[in-house]
């Protein structure tokens, strides 16, 4: 007996595909969250329990204060607008280029004020900046 | 005179490469996206310096409540007590010791709980510390 051979063609359907990947696409799109790579680059000091490399009397103290919702910058002492602190530190920058400056915010002072006044010294090309722990200052006593 | 009509000749855009244009694409997005190990919700501060921080760092969340979340960069963060940053943190430097940390902490939330995470990752040794930040906008 012969048989017949079935000479139907055979393939795949494809025309769907393009749906399918597109519709991968979106849902990666609306499913993926962006995260931000970007901030403030510092490096901590080295943890020997060594004194500060500069007397922090001849450094520029920036105290922060919590102002209701605001912050309250005090640099050596003065009340400064976070525009100002710039103008204050420049000439003594152009004086010694690797003149130390200390932020120091109050536990209560928001996290944001910090940032905003450690921009500004970024900004303006201050070298050292350190932001001591509280128990970095009490190692150093009362100086600050 | 009588015009011979011309034959129509049939038109349709050519959709079988479509698919290779798709797939590419998914390629593209999942080569370039980067997968987040720490998805906690916090309002960064803002800053106009910023500079590109490696993807494979360690991440210290900071909530506004205080509530800290810790990530050594490869595993999923988790809720951690402050003072269990410590060793998680020295562990990741034993390994790597220019091992970056970022801290993503709430802009709102008080400084001691920085201050406390800070004091942990300098007792750890850690060297290499960035403060995320988002772009502040000028004017």
């Amino acid at each position: 007996m012969k048989m017949k051979r079935d000479k139907r063609e055979t393939e795949i359907p494809t025309a769907s595909m393009a749906d399918i990947a597109f519709l991968l696409i979106v849902f990666f799109m609306v499913t993926s969250v962006f995260s931000v790579t970007r901030g403030l680059e510092f490096q901590l000091p080295k943890n020997d329990n060594a004194p500060p490399d500069q007397n922090p009397e001849e450094a520029i103290h920036i105290n922060i204060l919590p102002a209701g919702s605001g912050c309250q910058f005090v640099v050596d002492q003065t009340d400064m607008a976070l525009s100002d602190i710039a103008i204050y530190i420049e000439p003594k920058l152009a004086r010694n280029p690797n003149k130390f400056v200390i932020i120091d915010p109050s536990p209560d002072a928001p996290y944001r004020c910090m940032v905003d006044a450690f921009d500004e010294l970024k900004l303006a090309e201050v070298k050292n900046i350190s932001i001591p722990t509280q128990a970095e200052k009490s190692q150093w006593g009362n100086i600050l | 005179m009588k015009f011979k009509k011309p034959k129509r000749a049939e038109s349709y855009v050519p959709t079988a490469s479509m698919a290779d244009i798709a797939f590419l694409l998914i390629v593209f997005f999942m080569v370039t996206t980067n997968i987040t190990v720490d998805r906690t919700r916090v309002g960064l501060p803002t800053s106009l310096e910023r500079v590109e921080v490696p993807k494979d760092a360690a991440i210290i969340a900071i909530e506004e409540s205080g509530v800290v979340h810790f990530s050594n960069g490869e595993e999923q963060s988790r809720v951690m007590n402050v003072a269990d940053v410590l060793p998680s943190a020295a562990f990741v430097v034993e390994k790597n010791p220019m091992q970056f940390f970022l801290i993503k902490a709430d802009g709102a939330t008080r400084y001691e709980f920085v201050d406390h995470v800070m004091e942990q990752l300098r007792q750890a040794n850690v060297r290499n510390v960035a403060m995320l930040t988002m772009q502040e906008e000028v004017g």
